[in-house]
């Protein structure tokens, strides 16, 4: 019986049986439909990822013509940890002329507003000089991170520690002053690298502290738009689902809590938020043909509600690619190949 | 709607002041106490544990919830002149030794708690041998392991170890759960059981101790 070589979302690699493969790419699509309410891949898109897993090739590309931008985030941080040591305009150099970025992302190494906010003056002629060296656009980006606005990290109180105690008020409280926090040290942060250039801001990992995070982050962008009407603002999200920390947020109306993709988005454009990047989690105990059917379930069902781009999340553990540190490239180019040719997205 | 879907209701929404107004009046009109429990109080967790499972509501609103319904039944001891509220069963929970996450845990034993089981809650970093001690201790049918870390998760197989080289292996089930743990790792253990999640752990414990 014929084998398939894949992997598991943990990188390991296995062998399926095309039986094996089929049922996996119709439960991945069954999952994703189920939990967010969306329709399911069609029997021709489930035969199209079949047909890319089957597929001998080591790698496989887009068909010329479907090309997409690629869009980094947090490169100046990503290609030292490897062990490549440039400063950080080199990095960026690296990454638009011989990687083919089309868009690229300073970044701190301390990658959150909140260390950020108060050294934004020494961040701000680093970006003006790679301004001068770079031909494309330049953001600025960080995490939004509400955890570090606790204790021990912060001032406020610590919601997990008083959840626990039944402390479900307080603990609401203290999210709620969080949330006011963030806002303020995000503009901040912004405002200051706009003013030196910035082509815009990428709020990267939206949503991982939950609610409060995604909040904080939709405000923010509100209010930044408001400011800068030209400004690009991207918004990479953390995970599929914006988990209900303190519960009964809400922006426009809408409980944040719950959303998936589909819905995180239509958010997102309300705020004024320029570029989305959606994000589907890999769960590393389930094959990836698995886990790239259920991704772009997610991923087709945000692109038809957005009226603006939407850049996937695809790298270490996001967008059906393994969760390791060196994802391997029979997976990424698998993943990305059905990513763009049957969601229609914008960009990578 | 009558008093009993109003307190259910009541146990959803987390309105405790309401929980203890409406489960007041079913007392004071003469109604049985196990019946406000059954079909009020635990009838309102019900709901809210699909609820949770299917991701329309979330953890602060759960904990009220449970708080709401623990209220109730606070109210209605003195009510049962007797009457033994019989748990379905004894489940002994903790976080294995070197993992000190609780949340998830806590939410688990309040779930079994409004599900019918006593629950004797043994907290965090709890020693595999504690686990064992307890369950004989509190006569317990489950033993129920969290780990949050993937460096903690193997003390979970300790657990079973220990209840085989003890001869009381099939006295007690074992089901495991948290967020590195998955059907996969609770089968390669020997585990009774994996719940991803706390409305699942009732569920589970419930078919593995038929009443």
């Amino acid at each position: 019986m014929k084998k398939i070589f894949s992997r598991m979302g943990d990188g390991s690699p296995i062998e399926m049986t095309e039986s094996e493969l089929r049922r996996d790419l119709e439960e991945g699509t069954r999952e994703a439909a189920l939990r967010g309410k969306i329709p399911a891949l069609t029997d021709d898109e489930l035969k199209y990822l079949a047909e890319i897993f089957t597929a001998p090739y080591r790698f496989l590309s887009v068909e010329r013509g479907n090309e997409v931008v690629l869009s980094y985030d947090a490169g100046t941080l990503k290609i030292r940890r490897v062990g490549i040591a440039v400063n950080r305009i080199q990095a960026l150099q690296i990454y638009e002329k011989l990687l083919g970025a089309d868009t690229m992302e300073l970044a701190h190494v301390d990658y959150s507003f909140k260390p950020i906010k108060p050294i934004i003056g020494y961040e701000q002629p680093v970006l003006e000089q790679a301004l001068l060296v770079t031909h494309i656009p330049l953001f600025y980006g960080a995490m939004p991170n509400l955890g570090l606005y606790t204790q021990p990290d912060g001032p406020f109180p610590n919601p997990s520690e008083l959840l626990p105690q039944g402390k479900i008020a307080e603990a609401r409280e203290s999210y709620e002053k969080t949330v006011e926090a963030a806002i303020r040290d995000m503009v901040y942060a912004s405002d200051a690298m706009m003013e030196s250039g910035a082509d815009g801001i990428n709020f990267d990992t939206t949503g991982a502290a939950g609610d409060p995070d995604f909040l904080a982050t939709l405000k923010a962008a509100e209010i930044l738009k408001k400011k800068h009407p030209d400004m690009c603002i991207e918004v990479g999200m953390a995970g599929e689902f914006v988990l209900g920390m303190h519960g009964d947020l809400r922006y426009d109306g809408v409980r944040v809590a719950g959303l998936y993709p589909h819905d995180q988005v239509k958010l997102a454009e309300k705020a004024g938020v320029t570029i989305f990047g959606p994000v589907v989690n890999t769960n590393t105990n389930r094959s990836i043909p698995w886990n790239l059917s259920r991704a772009t379930t997610f991923i087709k069902a945000c692109v038809e509600v957005s009226h603006i781009p939407i850049h996937v999340n695809m790298g270490m553990g996001v967008g059906a690619v393994t969760v390791t540190d060196h994802p391997p490239i029979d997976i990424v180019s698998r993943a990305s190949k059905a990513m763009v040719e049957m969601t229609r997205l914008d960009g990578l | 709607m009558s008093i009993l879907e109003d307190i259910s209701q009541a146990v959803v929404s987390g309105d405790k002041g309401k929980v203890l107004e409406l489960t007041q009046k079913g007392a004071s009109e003469g109604m049985d106490p196990m019946t406000i429990i059954n079909q009020g109080l635990v009838a309102g967790m019900d709901i809210v544990g699909p609820r949770f499972k299917n991701g329309e509501m979330f953890i602060p609103e759960v904990l009220q919830s449970a708080a709401s319904m623990h209220a109730g039944m606070d109210l209605l001891k003195p009510h049962l002149k007797g009457k033994v509220l019989e748990a379905k069963g004894v489940v002994v929970l903790g976080t294995v030794e070197g993992d000190r996450h609780d949340i998830g845990k806590n939410l688990v034993g309040m779930m079994l708690e409004a599900g019918g089981f006593k629950v004797v809650n043994l907290g965090v970093d709890i020693l595999a041998e504690d686990f064992v001690d307890a369950a004989v201790e509190h006569k317990a049918q489950v033993i129920g392991l969290s780990a949050l870390l993937t460096t903690t998760m193997p003390a979970m197989k300790e657990v079973i170890e220990i209840l085989k080289e003890e001869g009381k292996r099939d006295k007690v089930k074992v089901i495991v759960g948290g967020a590195p743990v998955s059907q996969k790792f609770s089968d390669d253990i020997g585990a009774d059981g994996y719940a991803p999640d706390a409305a699942s752990a009732v569920d589970l414990c419930r078919k593995l101790l038929p009443s």
